[in-house]
Formats: structure tokens, sequence, C-alpha cells
């Protein structure tokens, strides 16, 4: 064999390396693209609105408890329709563009939900009978039938849907009658049910998780007819194919970036979920195949993952997103408001600071005690230095169950007794004490500034009157679980948040034993006027209720609301049209009628 | 020294498994992962909190609960059975999902970071210990204690005020005053008399012709409205090329040595001819492209070199490389900068090309030119905000083992040979002066997948930090878990990495026995 000369051996090397070389080469191109501003080109033309959010989304079911979180009801809420939506009253506003809601008869109260003809999934699905029905069975827990023993361990039955929401009040609901056109269902209650216009059956799309968990779509109102409902008195073996169904729904919407499968975020509402850039950004884009009437202005919605509140300021002022509703602070506020070009808006939010006093110690065992006690909380001056530098309008709360502005506020407010305690009465609560100076323990979350302030300005006060004041300033890691321990305080401040809506909520904070009636407050008259109350389904027989109790409940000197938590949103010099909204959805309440700024 | 890569992995292993059991209790006793829900005012409270407890084995007592998790885990050392279960987080998120998508972000954050601090470091600690206890020294250790010291949310609230909403604004209207354009040949020329150091005359003079020419170059810049069409072009990018071959051919030979000059100058006389040839090819281009280019103008810098032959050969090769490669990096920021155009205007982006949150401009699509624009425009405040905190470490380092090496004997020698000041510190004492960075550059390039809590908070970069600052204001076990083996695993490797090469590297350190 001839051999090469070394060099030519190199050079034959060379050459095939180049070759080589060329080969891959001509793999790792890509076609030119056409034009050299293909990026404009594509671009839509109705603009963008990005919004930063502090979260990122984590699931598309917001009916379970891991999915009914802020971000994710937002990026529902411009992808879902539904029958009603609630504005910055809040009042129930109902989209008849969807469907209609129906009062068919107060008693029995028989409500008609239809959705309108030609409705339809992005996927082309009408949205008919069976969603409704996957909806209502796992708001309702109509099929479980579990038994808890008193450690609240299960002991038999099953409890299929996890709903996020409380099945009370739904639950006393039969199975509904599918209407003939098979997109309208009628709801019997066997009882009135004070909130039954915050219910609406929608929800995920039926058909995609009857597919999902391996039972037959278009059968799916019969599987539903066909099943027994649960009795916890006689309790039953598992049905799989429910149990296949239920358990799809709890957990198969979680996600931490875009599934592959769209049906796994198909849309009802005006626009649909495009990208989802895990950690940064979910887009939105138009959906092609809404018809209903909230049409928006913008071909795209941007919701941008940003943590950190100087973060949002800064970026707002870059121009890198247009609206932000950021944990307000006072240094938040005051760089928002430096900066040219933005529209700031505070306002109040639907979270409040309250101090509740304990029933069950022995301080607080005589009325004229709390009642001298609760006279000298300066609320005015907390309200004054906590919160007036962020929200110069706001005020005093000075309603137990009703927020500033709902209506009754003021009716409530003008009877229920707070006058007496508008001001600090030093001299109101010594004579009332007589010259006894009771010991009382105040606890509070001390990793919480508000609360903290709250606290030493209660304190300076009460001490004035004789109260011997002890700090019983909890962790944030431990004082949620001493709420539960009442033999530990004697008073408590911390915060409740309401969605502004629904009355159902309140027998469990003033009710006898209920859940979130920490201190042990305890008056048969208000618990009547609670089982009276959930079964009342007209509004103006509920406020009524609600005022009565309210009298009652701070005549026994429950405790004081203190105040309700500022907000602040900012909105840059590319969007018009959005208002401040003090509840849930936020700044995106009202999306459809936002426009480019011209 | 297999038996000691045993050992050592034996009793990391024994170590981790202690190291996790401890973590998984203190994160499980540093709160109450229900404590939103205690606070909620809905009915099914009670119903809510047992769903949770349920979904995170609450009922199951820590201690116990980590092996619950370890069991789970343990399954991920299957190879192939794709049984990995890391548990699930809070909101029912798949920790295994969650995993890939922090540690890439952070891998994209930090690995440019750290690198770049390494070089920098390097450099202005070796600047800074050659010109010991002069002012350059002085200040430069003053500038990067005070960047140290500084609390990184603080640098970034400084970088994203200054450098992108005030660049961005300049750029709406770019305009240098006179009164900045003297401002900086002024900085510029303190900075380069003090480097280049030497009598007063030879200060002042570096001092006349750098402040000239520094205000000179910008005043030309604001001219043709470079800031806002930057390129390089076909006249500047020879000139460039040409430079580098130059400033090569002094650090790696000394410019008397004609033959590593031709060297250098033939490299980059290739660089150019790539220049005019390769841009059609640019434009349909992928990373790979690149990649494959630039190794082959590498590769034929080299061969200049080889080809120049001669007793040195070896530093001919590496300046023939060096030029040629630097070159490379220079036609593709050439091509990068003429995507510029379409970048800022792109409706997206909308003039304001510098970011100060995230990792990409959501919505924005276009070639691979566009998107790594877009990229550097988000990575650079971040990126400048870490290497400007981490340089400190560096250059103490590198500052402190260079005077080291400086005082040995055979530096001492070296010079009693009469060799000249460029010949000692390049092939003598520079080498002998990165050892210790042998020791810490492993670890830290393996810390890098443990992210940078703060940074990636105020940047909204969602990497491994963020991950686990989240977890751990949720008291959520799982991912903190998670991070916490990453991370121990990768520091455990290099540490035993960083042992292994030092022995290599200092003879003077025997391999373990």
């Amino acid at each position: 064999m001839r051999t090469l000369h070394p060099r030519r051996r190199r050079f034959a090397v060379g050459v095939a390396g180049l070759g080589v070389a060329a080969l891959a080469l001509t793999a790792c191109t890509t076609t030119a693209e056409p034009g050299d501003d293909t990026t404009d080109d594509a671009a839509p033309t109705g603009g963008t609105v990005t919004i930063a959010e502090v979260n990122e989304l984590s699931g598309f079911n917001v009916a379970t408890p891991t999915g009914n979180v802020d971000i994710n009801n937002q990026v529902a809420y411009f992808t879902q329709a539904g029958f009603f939506y609630l504005d910055t009253a809040p009042e129930v506003v109902y989209d008849e563009s969807f469907g209609t809601v129906e009062l068919v008869s107060e008693d029995p109260l028989t409500v008609t939900y239809t959705v309108n003809e030609g409705v339809t999934w992005s996927d082309g699905e009408p949205i008919d009978a069976d969603d409704m029905i996957l909806a209502w069975a796992a708001a309702s827990g109509y099929y479980d039938d579990a038994v808890f023993d008193d450690a609240g361990e299960q002991t038999a039955g099953n409890v299929y849907f996890t709903p996020a929401g409380s099945t009370a009040g739904i639950d006393l609901t039969s199975f509904p009658e599918v209407g003939d056109d098979g997109r309208s269902i009628t709801l019997t209650y066997s009882e009135p049910f004070a909130d039954w216009n915050l219910f609406a059956p929608t929800g995920v799309p039926a058909h995609v998780v009857a597919e999902q968990a391996g039972l037959d779509p278009e059968g799916l109102v019969e599987f539903f007819q066909g099943l027994p409902e649960g009795d916890e008195a006689n309790p039953q073996e598992a049905n799989p194919e429910l149990r296949a169904l239920a358990d799809f729904w709890n957990t198969g919407f979680d996600f931490a970036s875009l599934p592959s499968d769209p049906s796994l975020y198909l849309a009802s509402g005006p626009y649909i979920v495009s990208e989802w850039d895990a950690g940064q950004s979910v887009t939105l884009v138009r959906n092609e195949s809404y018809t209903g009437d909230l049409v928006p202005a913008f071909d795209q919605v941007v919701i941008r993952f940003i943590a950190d509140s100087t973060a949002q300021v800064q970026a707002l002022q870059n121009g890198e997103v247009d609206i932000i509703n950021p944990q307000a602070s006072a240094d938040t506020l005051a760089s928002l408001e430096a900066i040219s070009g933005v529209e700031v808006q505070t306002g109040p939010t639907g979270s409040y600071d309250h101090i509740d006093l304990n029933f069950g110690s022995e301080v607080f065992a005589d009325p004229a005690v709390r009642e001298a006690f609760l006279k000298t909380i300066p609320r005015e001056q907390i309200v004054e230095a906590l919160i007036r530098p962020l929200d110069p309008e706001a005020e005093v709360l000075n309603s137990q169950t009703l927020f500033i502005g709902v209506p009754g506020y003021d009716d409530a407010i003008a009877n229920n007794g707070s006058a007496d305690f508008a001001e600090v009465d030093i001299e109101g609560a010594r004579e009332l004490l007589a010259g006894q100076t009771p010991t009382v323990r105040i606890a509070y979350n001390n990793a919480n500034p508000n609360r903290v302030d709250a606290f030493l300005a209660i304190q300076a006060s009460a001490q004035e009157a004789g109260f011997i004041i002890e700090d019983g300033g909890l962790g944030a890691d431990v004082w949620g679980a001493a709420l539960g321990q009442p033999d530990t305080w004697d008073a408590f401040i911390f915060g409740w948040s309401t969605v502004g809506v629904g009355v159902v909520g309140n027998p469990q904070l003033f009710g006898t034993g209920g859940g979130g009636n920490f201190g042990g407050y305890s008056n048969p008259e208000v618990d009547a006027i609670w089982d009276e109350l959930v079964v009342t389904a007209d509004p103006d027989a509920q406020l009524e209720l609600i005022l009565e109790a309210e009298n009652l409940i701070w005549a026994d000197h429950f405790g004081l609301p203190l105040f309700i938590l500022p907000g602040v949103q900012a909105i840059g010099p590319n969007v018009e049209g959005v208002e401040y909204n003090a509840w849930q959805t936020g700044p995106i309440w009202n999306f459809w009628e936002w426009t480019p700024a011209s | 020294m297999l038996s000691f890569i045993l050992r050592r992995v034996f009793v990391s292993t024994l170590l981790l498994l202690g190291a996790t059991f401890i973590m998984y209790l203190l994160t499980a006793a540093s709160g109450d992962p229900l404590r939103d829900l205690r606070e909620s005012r809905e009915p099914n409270r009670d119903e809510l909190i047992r769903i949770r407890s349920e979904q995170l084995n609450l009922d199951v007592p820590a201690p116990l609960r980590y092996f619950l998790w370890l069991s789970g885990a343990a399954r991920c050392l299957i190879p192939f059975a794709n049984a990995c279960d890391l548990g699930v987080n809070v909101r029912n998120q798949q920790v295994t999902e969650l995993l890939p998508i922090a540690l890439g972000s952070t891998i994209q954050l930090l690995t440019g970071a750290t690198l770049l601090a390494i070089v920098f470091g390097i450099i202005i600690g070796i600047v800074s210990a050659l010109r010991q206890n002069t002012g350059f020294d002085l200040t430069v250790t003053f500038l990067v204690f005070l960047m140290f010291s500084l609390p990184s949310f603080f640098i970034a609230v400084l970088l994203k005020e200054f450098i992108a909403i005030g660049f961005n604004d300049f750029l709406a209207d770019p305009n240098i005053p006179p009164a900045v354009l003297i401002g900086i040949g002024l900085v510029s020329g303190i900075i380069w008399q003090s480097i280049i150091g030497g009598d007063r005359r030879r200060r002042i003079t570096v001092f006349a012709v750098s402040a000239l020419a520094t205000s000179g170059v910008f005043a030309l810049m604001d001219a043709i409205n470079w800031f806002r069409f930057p390129g390089i072009g076909p006249v500047a990018l020879p000139l460039i090329a040409i430079g580098i071959a130059i400033l090569t051919t002094t650090l790696f030979a000394g410019l008397q040595s004609r033959r590593a000059l031709v060297t250098g100058l033939i490299a980059a006389a290739l660089s150019i001819a790539t220049y005019f040839s390769v841009q059609g090819l640019f434009d349909i281009s992928t990373a790979g492209t690149i990649i494959i280019v630039g190794s082959i103008l590498t590769a034929a810098g080299i061969a200049v070199g080889f080809f120049a032959g001669g007793y040195d050969r070896g530093v001919y090769m590496r300046i023939g490389g060096v030029t040629a490669a630097l070159s490379f990096i220079v036609i593709v920021i050439d091509r990068f900068m003429q995507s510029w155009d379409d970048y800022f205007t792109d409706r997206s982006i909308n003039g304001r090309p510098i970011a100060t949150v995230g990792a990409s401009t959501p919505t924005l699509d276009g070639d691979m030119w566009i998107l790594g624009i877009d990229s550097f425009t988000h990575f650079l405040l971040p990126t400048l905000a870490l290497v400007l905190i981490s340089l400190a470490s560096y250059t103490r380092y590198v500052r402190a083992g260079m005077l080291e090496v400086l005082n040995q004997d055979y530096i001492r020698t070296a010079r009693a040979k009469g060799l000249g000041e460029r010949t000692v510190v390049m092939r003598h004492a520079f080498r002998n002066s990165l050892i210790p960075l042998a020791t810490f550059i492993p670890v830290d390039i393996a810390a890098v997948v443990g992210g940078a809590i703060i940074t990636e908070q105020v940047f909204s970069i969602s990497g491994m930090g963020q991950l686990f600052i989240r977890a751990l204001s949720n008291v959520d076990p799982n991912p903190v878990m998670a991070y916490f083996v990453i991370v121990a695993v990768v520091v455990l490797i290099a540490n035993l990495i960083a042992d292994l090469s030092y022995a290599v590297l200092d003879p003077r350190v025997k391999a373990p026995q």
C-alpha cells in the first residue's frame, strides 16, 4: 500500500476536516426569513397590554383549592365567560351574551341557568348541560358520602370532588333538571339559600375531563343522572368512574408550564392562552370563537410574573408593563408618584384588621370591662397614622359585617352603636372600670408592622384608662395557630379578607361555635338571626337581618374593626379606561373597556 | 487515588443524608404551612385544611415525613426508570417539573456572570498587584469593596434607574452634552495614566492622549448617532482586528518578535476575510453555525502559528488562535449590532431596549440575532449586578496570589537573568498566581446552580433562588429539598474536583493517599 507523505497526509486530514465542517454548517443553518423586518409584519393590530402579577400561573381549574389563587383566577377571568361578573361595588352584573339566570320561583327556590345557543369552547364543542352538571356536581358535593370521626379522620365513604368553595347552600339542591335544548339546567333548593345568586354552574370543560378520565363525553349527563346521591348514613364503595372523573377534576389542571395538550386550557371567554413562558409570563390572544359582548380592544394580554414591588414600579417606569397592582406601601406610592405619565389610583381593599375580645377570658367576663377597653382603642389615630398616608380618603371601618361603600353600610353605622366608640373616651372608660386595673393580654402577629403599630397605640391609650396591657406579640409562624388557643390571649389583633359579596360567611365569624369565631362569642339571638339569614334569598330582607345582628354584636362589645388595608394600582401611558377595584379581580375587572391610548 | 475518591464519595453520601434530614426538619419547623388557611374566613376552612394536609402529608410528623420524601427521591437514582418523585408543592405542581425550569434560568443567568466576574477579577487583580499601593490599586480596592458591601437589591435599583431607565430615556434623543464629553475624557485619562504609570511626564502624556481619544471617540459616536444605530462596520472592524493582533502579540511575545507580529496580523487578515465572506451565511445562522465558523477560524489562526514555526511555535499558535478567536467575537458582535435597529423599532420593544425585569420580552419573535439581543438586554443588568458584587473576592485573591508569587525567589532569578518585565509577569508569574483560584473557582461554579436569591427576585428571573425562597416562605419542604439536594451534590462534586486539581496543578501538594 502506498503511504502518503506526512505533509500530504496532514493536507488530506485538513481537507476531510473542512468537508465535515461544511456538512455540519449546512446542517446548522436555518432558512432565510423573508424580508428583514419579519417581527413587525406579524405584529397584531390592536396592540398589547402588559400586566404585572406577583405570582406565577399554576393551573386552569380555579374551583380547586390548589387552583384557586389570584393569578389563576385572573387568567380565568380573561379566558372564561360566565353568567355574571362582579363590578367595583361589588354587585353582580349579568352577562346576557353568555346565558341567562332566571329565578323561576322563590319558594321552593328554583333557578334556571341557560347558556345561549352557539356559545362554544375554543375547540368548537358547545358549552351546555354537561359542563353545568359537572360544575354543579363539584360545587355541591352531591355524591359525597364520607364519614369522619371526631379527630377529622375519614372512616368510610368517599369525598369525590374537593372544591375550593364551601358546599354549604349548593348541597341543598337536588339533581338538576336538564332542559330539552340540552343547554339549560334548573336547580331546586330544598330550603332558600341566601347566596344563591353567587353560584354559577360554570367551570372546566366537561368533555375534556371525561376524555381524560376515560369516560365517554357524550353520555356524561346520563352518567351523572344514573348515579345515586351520596348518603353519609350509608357509605358506599367508591364508584371507579366518578372517582377517575373527580380525580382529574381535582388535580388534572395543575401545571408548572403550558401543557402540550391544548384541550387542557380551552377558553370560552374573550381571550385564550397562547404562550406560557415558565417563570416569566403568560400571553393571551383573542379567542376567535368568542361570540359574547365583552369584546376587548387589545389583541393581546401579557401577564408578567414580577414578585418584587420595586421591580414592578421600575418595570412600569421603563414601559415594560402597563398595569401594576403592587403591595401598597409608603415607599411604593412615593416612587410611583415621582414617575411622570403614570396614573396612580389608591383606595381600599377587601382586607381589614380588627381586634376581637375573648369572651372566655376572665377579664372580659364583665361587659363593663369590655366596653371600657373598647372605648380606649384609638381607631381614628391608627387610621391616620397607618392608612391615610397611602389612601388619604380612608375612613375608620364602623361595621363588623358590612364594608364601606357597600349598600346598607350607612344605615348600619347610624344605628349599630359604633358612634360610642368613634372617639377615644378615657374618662368614660375610667368610670366603667371604677378603679379596677384589669390585665389584658393582646396577641398579634409581630412580623406585621401595621399590627405592631396598632398594638402600641392601643397599649398607650388603654394604659391611660387604668388597663394593664401585656404584649402578647407572636411570630409569623405561630400566631395563626394561637388564634385557636383562646386561653393564651384576651384580645387578638388580626385580619380578615372578604370578597365583598355574600352573606353566608357571617355565621362562622359571629355565630356560636363558628370556625372564625375564635373569641368564643355566643349570643342566642344573633344565632337565631343567622339561622334565618342563610335561608333568606331576598336581598332587602337579608340586609334587615344583618343590621339587626350588627346592633346586637356591637351591644355585646364583640370587638372593633380597625381599618381597611389600602391598595394601589398604577397605569402606564399606553392604556386608558382602567378603574380602581378593591375586590378580588383587581384592576382587570373591566378589561373589555380598556383602550390603547391615542 | 481511587481509594481516596471512593472514600470521599462514601463520606459525602453520608453527609448528604444527614444534611437533608436536618434541612427537612428545619424547613418543616420554619413555619405553619396552613397559615393562609387559618386566616381564611371561608365557611369550608376546615375542609380546605384537611385537603392540604392530605396533599402534603402534614398529618405525618416531620421526621417520618422525611422518609416519605426520601423514598420518592431515592427513586431518582434508578437510571432511565423515570420514577423520580420529588413530591408536589403547595400548589400541587410537580417539583420534578419546576426544577428544570428553575435550573435553566439560573444557569443562563449565572454562568455568564460568574465567567465575567472571574475574567475581570483576574485582570483587575493582576493589574492592581502590579501597581501595588498606587492610586489605581487603592481606588480599585475601594470600589470593589464598596460594591461588595452594597446590598444587591440596592445595586439593582440603581442599575435599573441609571442604566435601564436612564439609558432608554437617553436613546429617545441621543445627544451627549459637551460637559459630559469632557467629563468622560477626564475620567478615562485618570484611569489610564494610573494603570500605565511611570514618571510624571509619561503620566501626563498618557492622560492627555487617552482623555482626548476617549472624548473624541464619544464625540464621533454622538455625531454619527451611533448609540441609536450602533455598528462596527467594514472600516472599524479591520482596524479592531489589527489592534487585537498587536495587543495579543504584545502580551504573549512582545512586539520586537517580528514573526509573532506577522502571525497575529495574518490571523487578523483571515478574520477580516471571514468578516466579508460570512455575512450572507450569518443571516441564516443558528448558534451551531456560529460555533462552527468560529472554531474553523480559530483553528486557522492556530494553524498560521503552527506554520510560522520556529522554536517558539507554541507561542505563535497561541497568538494566532487568540487573535482569530477575539476577532471572531467582534465579527459576531458586529452582526448583532446590524440587527439592533430591527430590535429597537419592534413594537414590543418600543424604543426602550434595556429591560429591568425578566429573561426575555414576551411576544417578541425573530431570528437568533433578534432573540440574542433580547437576551442581552435582559441579562445585562442582573449580570452586571452579580459581577459587581462578586468582583471583590476574585480581585483580592488574584492580587494576593500575584503579590506572593512576585516575591518568590525564582521571579528574582528571572529578573536577574535580564528578562523583560512582560516575560517575567506573563510567563513566570501569571500562571502560578492563579493556582489559589483552583481551589475556589470550581466551588463558585458549583454555587451557580444555587442561584442568587435576591438578584433573581429583583430582576424577576425565576431561577433556583426563587424556587427556594418562595417554597420557604410557603413552608413548603418539597421544593426546598429539591433545591438543597441539587446544590449539595454539585458542591460536593466541585469540592472533590478542586482538591484533586490542586494536587495536579501544584507539585508541592502531593496527591492524597
